[in-house]
């Protein structure tokens, strides 16, 4: 133990700085080293875009009149709101079911546990549009619905076929894989907040459902939110899955004017042009809950949405001014 | 073994408590009294069963027999015709209201500020949110963080955040506190705080339980210092007793180790 303690002090640097052929570089100028690679990689992806804006300019079977005759046609905007209807309709009885199911998952309860799990799991196997085909087939399944005592009598009964049109086939198929998905989302997020959060809240006597409500799942949402909007931006797009059972979403909307004038490209860019739209809406809103949730996680100011769309996008080195905060 | 502590002022009284986890039994029979208003520092070697203890007594862990009993009420459990039978969760959310608890990760809720911090259990209650945050201002004046209000947790220090814990424990009036190592995930330099002002506590007259690792502070604050070993009680007494007289073999050892 001395002896280390010796060796430490002796190894102190003495007060004297030595001497050293470097010596003339004390205040030399700090050059970046250069990298041609770079610049090579940056002039062909400029070239790619402007050839892409060129064949999108010059190539008349894009048909531009077209698609802007029909953008804004009734019949376009009328599966546009369908589809927005059917995503939103999607997503939050998805999620509620989602929620009951995580809960089961994560519940004591063996039984419940592994009826959960085989749910998650019978539905991610199938492939959505099997489940929606089967949605719709189901009158030829089960010709009749009866709800009763289980092998007891039935109190009320009803025709399959006149059940389910094609648009609750689509609702429901979509809202059992919604379901799948969103509850694996929640349960992650669930599990990601510490076990001591739990604990805390127990020893200052709340609740179970309070602890829930106003302290695991609050912190549960910073990494529920970017996965759920990643999913519903999915389902979004998923929701064109209807068009082969006939329901008029947009993609079907398209088709049906396209099966009539063979303007097929044109009114395929119809539809691309409010998919983009929509997605990049509803980026901008996750951004904004994002940085919501994200309250007490980090130092710092918050960051605007231009400001972070500088700092990704940018084409020339952006100014770096020194971090504050960093890893927290 | 309740010759030298009289039973009737006892705050807390533990009766053969058991507790197993995968087939190792942390904690082997442990009987002990805590006199209202008297500080208890537990002590003892890492997997003696010192936070399993604590954690027993306001029912964070279920134990396997016997029972821990707080002013008077058994916790978690009902005597009931010779049984004792589980609380509903609203019944022991109620007995944890009065024993606070201080954790050696702090345990902060990250998403809220220090005064919501402090005033959540209040708001549970039914407190106003006005008194609440009125109390919340006091408590952290107390533990010398005034005006430190709407700081996040992660804006404030090891030793900033295990204060407003402390001040998040004391919101309910508990008649008992516990510390589970409250000082071990702090820099060196952030435990005197800390210390200061769970010593100040100390003389409100409040009864404390306190796992550590600070022989020298539970010799100083402790009015009870148990020493644990195996799931067992190996040694107890006045603080001086048990750290320079013990007749205990694994309790002299441990005590020149940590010295």
């Amino acid at each position: 133990m001395s002896q280390v303690l010796a060796d430490r002090v002796s190894a102190t640097p003495n007060e004297q700085p030595s001497e050293s052929a470097t010596d003339g570089l004390v205040g030399a100028r700090l050059v970046t080293r250069r990298r041609p690679a770079r610049w090579v990689a940056a002039a062909l992806a400029l070239v790619l875009a402007a050839m892409l804006v060129n064949t999108l300019i010059t190539n008349p079977r894009f048909e531009w009149g077209v698609v802007g005759d029909y953008l804004g046609s009734s019949a376009i905007l009328r599966g546009l709101v369908l589809t927005l209807w059917l995503t939103a309709a999607v997503m939050v009885s998805g999620y509620v079911l989602g929620i009951g199911l995580a809960a089961l998952r994560l519940s004591d309860n063996a039984i419940l546990r592994t009826a959960s799990f085989g749910f998650v799991w019978l539905v991610r196997s199938v492939p959505p549009l099997v489940q929606l085909l089967f949605w719709f087939e189901i009158a030829s399944l089960y010709p009749r619905l009866s709800f009763g005592i289980p092998f007891g009598p039935e109190f009320v009964s009803f025709q399959t076929a006149h059940l389910f049109s094609a648009l609750a086939a689509a609702y429901v198929a979509l809202t059992i894989d919604a379901a799948a998905f969103a509850s694996e989302i929640i349960r992650g997020g669930l599990l990601s907040v510490d076990h001591g959060q739990t604990e805390a809240a127990s020893s200052i006597g709340l609740s179970r459902w309070r602890t829930f409500r106003r302290v695991v799942l609050p912190q549960a949402m910073p990494s529920i939110i970017p996965a759920s909007g990643n999913m519903l931006i999915g389902m979004l797009k998923a929701t064109s899955l209807v068009s082969v059972i006939a329901v008029q979403d947009l993609l079907g909307a398209s088709e049906l004017i396209y099966n009539d004038n063979f303007k097929i490209i044109p009114l395929l860019l119809v539809a691309t042009i409010w998919y983009l739209v929509l997605t990049t809406l509803l980026s901008i809103g996750q951004f904004l809950l994002e940085r919501h949730f994200a309250r007490g996680k980090r130092r710092g100011p918050t960051r605007s949405l231009p400001t972070v769309w500088r700092d990704s996008l940018s084409l020339l080195p952006h100014r770096r001014v020194a971090k504050a905060g960093g890893a927290a | 073994m309740s010759d030298t502590i009289a039973v009737a002022s006892s705050e807390v009284r533990i009766r053969n408590l058991h507790k197993v986890f995968g087939g190792r039994e942390v904690l082997s029979g442990i009987d002990l009294d805590i006199p209202a208003g008297s500080v208890t520092a537990i002590i003892g070697p890492s997997g003696s069963g010192k936070s399993t203890l604590l954690r027993c007594i306001n029912h964070l862990e279920r134990p396997d027999s016997g029972y821990v009993e707080v002013g008077g009420e058994v916790i978690g459990y009902r005597p009931e015709k010779g049984r004792l039978r589980e609380r509903s969760s609203r019944d022991i959310a109620r007995q944890r209201a009065s024993i606070g608890m201080v954790f050696q990760q702090f345990n902060l809720f990250g998403h809220r500020t220090a005064a919501q911090n402090i005033a959540e259990g209040q708001l549970a209650a039914g407190v106003p949110a006005a008194a609440a945050r009125a109390r919340a201002g006091e408590l952290l004046k107390r533990v010398g963080l005034a005006g430190r209000e709407g700081a996040y947790p992660s804006e404030l220090s090891g030793g900033q955040q295990q204060r407003v814990a402390i001040a998040r424990a004391l919101a309910r009036d508990p008649r008992l506190i516990l510390f589970d190592e409250p000082t071990s995930a702090l820099d060196p330099e952030l435990v005197g705080e800390v210390l200061a002002v769970i010593k100040q506590l100390a003389t409100t007259g409040i009864t404390m339980a306190i796992v550590t690792h600070e022989i020298g502070f539970a010799r100083e604050v402790a009015d009870q210092l148990v020493f644990l070993d195996g799931g067992q009680i190996v040694d107890r007494g006045a603080p001086a007793d048990v750290l320079d007289n013990t007749d205990n073999e694994r309790a002299r050892a441990f005590v020149a180790a940590v010295l």
